[in-house]
């Protein structure tokens, strides 16, 4: 009897053993992947602050161009449209895309303020043009944080053997704030 | 303009592209002139009045040039030397950092996210384009670093009720063209007179004229041996900062 308990006992300890062990892999991933979602979701609202921030910025500074630049309708218009579509953007894909488009728009609105030398003087426009420039750029760092956080956060969830409870617990892999592809052969400009 | 143009750009550039290859220098102490272009005189007058900010306030405006940053996008890499760097405590995120890469011909002034509210983008750019950019378009690196920190700092003393001592550099901006042609005309038509009078060729003074006129705007270096690097402002040894981050506010531009 003494011999069958000590078995007993022995294979209840490493029975405990093995729960606990599984217990605290299940809670150390678990706990980090909530940590590194959660991360993920901060990074996107700093992103989002900026371009908020960007969104804000542009009834002013498109005010100040027209100002100048009467004629040149068509930028106005698809910049005024590209801001109301990142308005109506409820999903973070939606958002990036909109935001893409209004980057781009804004992008051509450059190019033609380019044009007007009275209106590159003009200080209250100087003025206008940096906060747009600091914002871009804000944008740019918050951008790049994001990924960079992305990345960390997929590989976690898709490696052996986070992959599996991942999988069960439906932390999903994160999208990327991208810049689309054609964008990277835009037009030359000068330095 | 050829900012924003940057910027965009930069936008571009895929995700995986960008990334610092060559490790950040350490930092030295408020002024951390790695390219050797600040004379000793503006050495001492930088040092002199971020130390006195800093002491003041605790909100450190460090200056940084660098001789090239090796085609890194220079924005960019300012923001990253600025986290690398942790300037300003951890929380706070209170700094400004200044910097110049020579070769690049670029420039940026990054504002901590807890001096965004007193330094906003647009103060940030009067403050490059009215200080920096035409010291610096001359070459005159310290006279520039010294009147953009000293507009930075007398920002900040201001917003915490602080006195700042320290004199703007005089601004001896020549116009295009380097030189009035009008007094040398005048000069001209005085030597014509006096050697036509004489009997003699005025045209002998020409190359002393023109030997007068030309001349300077040649690219000073100094070599900073002898600073010795003391900077113990804050208890034996620069440790680096406090872990400090910025978002990427401020301005910077070419010149």
């Amino acid at each position: 009897m003494g011999k069958g308990l000590k078995t007993l006992l022995v294979i209840l300890g490493i029975l405990l053993l093995i729960v606990f062990a599984a217990y605290s892999f299940l809670k150390g991933t678990y706990n980090t992947l909530v940590t590194m979602d959660e991360s993920v979701k901060g990074a996107w609202a700093q992103v989002e602050n900026q371009l908020q921030r960007r969104y804000d910025l542009i009834p002013n500074y498109v005010e100040t161009v027209k100002g100048y630049a009467k004629h040149e309708k068509e930028v106005f218009v698809k910049v005024t449209e590209a801001r109301s579509k990142v308005a109506g953007a409820t999903t973070i894909s939606d958002k990036i895309q909109a935001n893409n488009q209004l980057t781009s728009a804004l992008g051509r609105l450059l190019l033609v303020v380019e044009r007007y030398p009275e209106l590159k003087a003009n200080t209250n426009f100087i003025r206008l043009q940096d906060e747009l420039a600091g914002t871009e750029n804000r944008i740019a760092v918050e951008r790049r944080r994001f990924n960079e956080m992305v990345k960390t956060y997929n590989i976690k969830v898709r490696k052996f053997p986070t992959n599996i409870l991942a999988g069960m617990f439906g932390f999903e892999k994160a999208d990327f704030f991208e810049v689309p592809k054609e964008r990277q052969a835009a037009p030359k400009v000068k330095f | 303009m050829v900012l924003l143009s940057a910027i965009f750009l930069f936008c571009l550039i895929p995700i995986s592209a960008v990334k610092a290859e060559r490790p950040f220098p350490k930092p030295k102490g408020l002024v951390n002139d790695f390219a050797n272009v600040i004379s000793p005189a503006y050495l001492q007058k930088l040092t002199a009045v971020t130390g006195a900010l800093f002491q003041k306030t605790g909100i450190p405006v460090v200056v940084v040039t660098m001789p090239d940053i090796g085609g890194a996008e220079y924005n960019d890499y300012a923001n990253r030397l600025y986290k690398a760097w942790g300037i300003g405590k951890k929380g706070e995120d209170k700094g400004v950092l200044i910097f110049v890469t020579v070769k690049e011909r670029k420039m940026r002034i990054e504002t901590g996210y807890g001096v965004e509210g007193i330094l906003p983008d647009g103060l940030v750019g009067e403050i490059r384009d009215r200080y920096m950019t035409p010291f610096l378009k001359q070459d005159k690196f310290g006279e520039g670093l010294f009147a953009g920190a000293l507009a930075v700092a007398r920002v900040i003393a201001k917003a915490s009720g602080i006195e700042l001592s320290g004199q703007m550099p005089k601004k001896t901006v020549k116009k295009r063209g380097g030189f009035s042609f009008f007094p040398i005309i005048i000069i001209l038509i005085i030597i014509m007179l006096i050697s036509k009078r004489r009997g003699g060729s005025w045209f002998f003074f020409l190359p002393l004229l023109f030997g007068l006129s030309g001349g300077g705007g040649s690219g000073s270096r100094y070599s900073s041996g002898g600073s010795g690097g003391s900077f113990g402002g804050f208890g034996g040894g620069f440790g680096g900062f406090g872990g400090g981050m910025s978002g990427g506010g401020g301005a910077g531009g070419g010149f």
